[in-house]
């Protein structure tokens, strides 16, 4: 595909904006790391587009990286809301004020 | 970057415009819809649908690898995780949103992001500076597990091990308490009992049995 690489770089903004807006208006834990989720990948899309636009594929090596980084964080992120939910019935964020004080 | 280098001022084939068009808006209309649902299960499958859309853009992009990962990991593994989760906490939602001074802190970070998008971004890539050719093998799975392996080794090793510990992890902060916190009420009780019996009957512990034991 002969798309420029300013197309693929406005879209990844796009997404990044997207997802940074689903991180600071949700209350919803579930949400706001789904939002998060939205943001790397809006992150890896530009990694991609870079790496074809300097014909490096060091992009895609990272991008990998940055998957398994997101698998990670997805794994401890849901862990510690099942554990906010079993002590306070609620995975509202604004619920979650027990270090708060 | 010199952009006066590439060839700038190239019509984009109107076909491929069309084609990319249509997946780009796929992916913001079903990023926006997973920020914007209440009900959790509705943004998760509004989420696998965006990482389907990022696929064939990925692939748009030759990179094949990175498109097979996006499908396997995040649409597979991750999605499915969230699905468990989603189905153990699934609560209404009184008010799903929250605007905050504190937030409107974001407000200006997007502002400042969009203003450096378009003074920088656009400013070095142009929007009709023709893409370079990229060869036959750039981004398939021999290429890049071939630099995965022999360049990035060492940082492949170190993202195994975050995984590992990841795990742990979870298991660790996810786990029930129940059990624990059971016996441990269990043992005040019996510490309230043996109170309760020396303030009673003063000089009798003696003659007490030890508990669980037979005389």
């Amino acid at each position: 595909m002969d798309i420029p690489t300013a197309y693929y770089l406005l879209l990844s903004f796009v997404l990044f904006l997207i997802g940074t807006a689903g991180v600071l208006l949700r209350r919803n834990a579930l949400i706001v790391l789904m939002a998060i989720e939205l943001q790397l990948n809006g992150g890896n899309l530009a990694l991609l587009a870079f790496a074809r636009e300097l014909r490096d594929q060091k992009g895609h090596v990272f991008a990998f990286l940055v998957i398994a980084l997101a698998a990670a964080e997805a794994a401890v992120g849901l862990a510690i809301l099942v554990g906010l939910f079993r002590s306070r019935e609620s995975v509202n964020l604004d619920d979650a004020t027990m270090m708060k004080r | 970057m010199n952009p006066a280098n590439a060839a700038a001022g190239v019509p984009v084939p109107i076909g491929h415009l069309i084609l990319f068009l249509v997946m780009a808006a796929w992916v913001a209309f079903f990023a926006i819809l997973t920020i914007t649902r209440r009900n959790p299960v509705t943004a998760v499958m509004s989420l696998v649908a965006t990482f389907f859309g990022l696929a064939a853009i990925y692939a748009a992009l030759s990179a094949h690898f990175l498109a097979v990962i996006q499908v396997l990991v995040y649409a597979g593994a991750i999605m499915v995780l969230f699905i468990f989760v989603v189905m153990i906490l699934n609560r209404e939602e009184v008010a799903p949103l929250a605007l905050r001074p504190m937030r409107l802190l974001g407000v200006a970070a997007g502002v400042y992001l969009t203003v450096t998008f378009t003074q920088v971004v656009l400013n070095d890539y142009p929007m009709n500076r023709a893409p370079v050719a990229v060869s036959e093998t750039y981004g398939t799975v021999a290429s890049v597990g071939d630099m995965l392996f022999r360049e990035f080794l060492y940082p492949f090793e170190a993202i195994s091990l975050l995984l590992l510990v990841a795990i742990v992890g979870g298991v660790v902060v996810s786990r029930s308490h129940q059990k624990e916190v059971a016996a441990q009420r269990a043992a005040d009780y019996r510490k309230q009992v043996a109170e309760l019996a020396t303030r009673d009957y003063p000089g009798a512990q003696e003659e007490l049995p030890a508990p669980g034991g037979h005389h």
